[in-house]
Parts: C-alpha cells; structure tokens; sequence
C-alpha cells in the first residue's frame, strides 16, 4: 500500500500535494498595469472594511441632530407612549438594513468565498477576521502567555465592572486625593481618559495589523509588522 | 339565532383570556410605557438596530441550519461541502448566507455604537450597574458566537484561525489545565470533526439560547429603569 492510500479520509487526509498558490492582488484586478488612483487607498472600495467606513463617515452627516428635534411639539422634558409613537421607526429601520445587508451579500460576495476544505496539514498563517485583529497584533508585543491569558481577561473582568471603578474613581478619589475642584461636572475625566485611550489603542492596533506584514513598526524586541 | 356582531366575538375572545392571565394588562404595559421625548435623539436607536440584527441572525441561521451538515470527516469534508451547496445551488441560499454573514458584522459594529452611546451618555451609572454588565456579557456571547461561527464552513482558513485560538486557551498555565481546555473544546488530539460538532453546537444551540435570555433580561431592566437622561 503506498503512502497515498493509507489516509484518504479523515482529517488527516492526504490531499494533492499543496499546489502553488498563485499570489492574486488583493484588489483582484488582475489584468491592468496601472490602477486607478482610488485602489491604492488602504481600504478600497472592495475591502470588507469599506462599507463600514463610508457608513461611519455618512451617519453623522445624513442624521446630523436629527431626532432630537423631529418634531415642536415634543419638547425633551416631556413623554410620548412606545407604541406607536416611539416603534415607528424601528420596522423602517429594520427594512434599510435588511436591504443593505442584501446588497452587501449581492455585490461583495468576495467576502464570502471558501478556501479549499480544511488540510491540517497545509501551512497556512490565518488571520482573523476584523473584529479579533487587535487582539491578534497585541499578541506580538509581548510574552505571548501574559499577552494572551493575563492582560485580556483582566481587562474584560475590568470592563465589566466599569460601572463600580467608575464610581470610586472618580470625584470620590479626587476629594481624597485632596484636589481643589473637579474639573467637568458630570463627567469622570479619570476612567474617561482610560476608556478613550485603550479605543484609540485597539483602533491603532487593529489599523496596524491592516496595514499588512510590509508594513513594520520599530518596538522594543525589535520590529514587529502588521497581519 | 342572530349573527353575532365580530366585535362582539372579538370582546368575548379577549375576556375568556383575560379570565386566564391578565393579558390585556400585559401588552397595555408593554407597549404603551412613556418614553421621554429626548429618546428620540438617534443615537438612542443602536440598541434597537442590535435587537434587528439579531433577529435577522436568528432567522438566516435557522435556514442555513436547514442545510448545512455538521461533519467534519473526509476531505472535501461534508460541512464543507454543504456550505458550497448552499452557496452555490441552493434557491436564493446566497442571499441568505450573505445576510447571515453580513448581518453578523454589522452587529458587532453596532454593538460597539450602542456601547459607546451607553458610555456617552452615563448609562451604565447607578442604577444601571447591573444592566452594563448583562450587556458586556452578551458583547462576549456575540464574540464567541463570530469565533464558532468562523469554524463552521470547515475550510483552510477557518480551521488555522480555530487551531490558533484553541492553542492560546490551552496554554494556560499549569499543564494540566491548558491541556484539560483544549480536550475539552477541540474533542481530540487535534482540531477534527469533534471540535466542529463542538462549535457547532456552541453556535446554534447554546450561545443563542444564552444570547435571547439575558436579551430579556436588558429589555426587563430597561423598562424598570426608564431611559437614562443624557448627561
């Protein structure tokens, strides 16, 4: 029996031997020699990340203030009933997005397409998917034991009890601390500055992992790259 | 004998129900709750869009579910194969493969929205502790329901990014720990069609069951609490 026999089922499966993988651009756009101006973008308009920035951008632009005065005769320290007067919008909403998402599946079904069938024994570096990006990049920075299963769950456990550290780590702490006056009434300046800066750290990892394994930055074991 | 009036029908319908558990009372309650006007403010309406979302998650996964093959066994595995099927033959299966794909990152982006409006406008402060943390849990439960969800059409980069996780948690120290993680989630000595029927049942049984519960749970605490004032 030769070796080709033994296994064709199973995960172990033997498969065709690992072909060349032809590099595809990544814009899929085989075929020209000069490219359009807008592909060289980090995020072009075939990049699963597009839809979500033109969204982000648009939003504030298309809804501007709107609701908070949608309409004179409801004033903001007065009540309006749930049903209809607050539901209505919610099943229009529901339809907007029903056909977003629908073109989303229609016109970038990129996103979508399969690999070949799962060969472990393949050589494959897997990048995760946008969300998990961050977490991916931050495992770089350090030992991968405390990167992986000392910071996040502290943070997590920190993040679900934000509403307690916000409370003591706040006004309360500052009169302890012996500060004159607090500086915005209303507003936690301590855990507001923590939040707001671990946002823009896992937004700067995320685009850091993005840029792609060309793009290295200096650190301190030495340089360390995108995903 | 007279017709009777389909009002009249109607009126002994809801009071022979009404004799049974106050119903009328119930949906009076629920739908008819003040609002205060300054909810209108759009970002208010990130919660609701999560709420959609779900919805839309609940209903393509239960189509998929009606052709998708939890097996892993094989090369080209059925999983994989069901998922080509579905793709590819099945009527208007691309449409609703893409709406679950698409739809499931669109929750995320949008429960990070409706996190971030929670945390603008001081939402999660007393008396609202309690609600902040059911919903970082089920910020977690959608997480984990991307990460089994990513295994499922069983094809090369789906199985590296879940042998990847599973060596992470199963690295936890001591040995025997890290070691008795991943047997239990990957099913085996490597990532194979136990780890799949594992996921899988992660994914369609328990974490949405989980998901829907403390969704309850938000929507009860939600209407005790009121809408919270913008700071």
């Amino acid at each position: 029996m030769s070796e080709k026999e033994i296994n064709k089922e199973g995960p172990g499966a033997t498969v065709a031997a690992p072909k060349e993988v032809q590099i595809i651009e990544l814009d899929g756009h085989g075929g020209h020699t000069l490219e359009p101006e807008w592909k060289r973008l980090p995020i072009g308009p075939d990049h699963i990340l597009y839809s979500v920035v033109v969204g982000l951008a648009l939003f504030p632009i298309l809804m501007g203030d709107a609701g908070h005065h949608l309409a004179d005769d409801m004033p903001d320290e007065d009540t309006h009933p749930f049903f209809p007067d607050h539901f209505w919008p919610y099943p229009i909403i529901a339809v907007v997005m029903l056909i977003a998402v629908g073109l989303l599946s229609a016109f970038v079904q990129k996103n979508l397409q399969l690999e070949t069938s799962a060969d472990p024994r393949a050589t494959t570096i897997p990048r995760p998917d946008w969300y998990f990006l961050f977490l991916f990049q931050f495992l770089k920075l350090g030992p991968e034991l405390i990167m992986s299963l000392v910071i996040p769950p502290v943070v997590v456990g920190a993040f679900l009890l934000f509403p307690f550290i916000d409370a003591i780590a706040g006004p309360r702490l500052a009169h302890r601390l012996g500060w004159k006056s607090w500086p915005v009434p209303g507003r936690n300046i301590i855990t507001g500055t923590i939040f707001v800066l671990a946002l823009v750290y896992i937004a700067f990892l995320t685009l850091w992992a993005l840029a792609g394994p060309e793009f290295c930055l200096p650190y301190f074991t030495g340089p360390v790259c995108g995903a | 004998m007279a017709i009777p009036h389909p009002r009249d029908i109607q009126v002994a319908v809801v009071d022979w129900l009404d004799e049974r558990y106050p119903f009328t009372k119930a949906v009076d309650e629920a739908l008819y709750q003040r609002v205060p006007n300054f909810a209108n403010a759009f970002y208010y309406c990130f919660g609701g869009m999560v709420f959609i979302l779900i919805v839309f998650q609940l209903l393509t996964g239960v189509l998929l579910a009606m052709y998708y093959i939890p097996d892993a066994t094989g090369n080209p595995a059925p999983a994989y194969n069901s998922v080509l099927f579905i793709q590819n033959d099945v009527y208007l299966g691309w449409l609703i493969r893409g709406v679950h794909f698409w739809s499931a990152n669109l929750l995320i982006i949008m429960v990070l929205l409706h996190m971030a409006r929670v945390y603008w406008t001081g939402s999660y402060r007393a008396p609202r502790e309690l609600n902040w943390i059911v919903g970082v849990l089920m910020l977690l439960i959608v997480l984990f329901l991307s990460l089994t969800g990513y295994l499922l059409p069983w094809d090369t980069k789906a199985y590296f990014a879940t042998e990847v996780t599973i060596k992470i948690a199963g690295s936890a120290p001591p040995a025997w720990l890290g070691a008795a993680i991943r047997e239990v989630l990957q099913g085996g000595p490597v990532v194979g069609p136990p780890t799949l029927q594992r996921f899988f049942t992660l994914h369609v049984f328990v974490l949405p069951a989980v998901i829907v519960l403390l969704m309850y749970v938000h929507f009860r605490f939600i209407r005790a609490h009121g809408i919270s004032e913008p700071l």
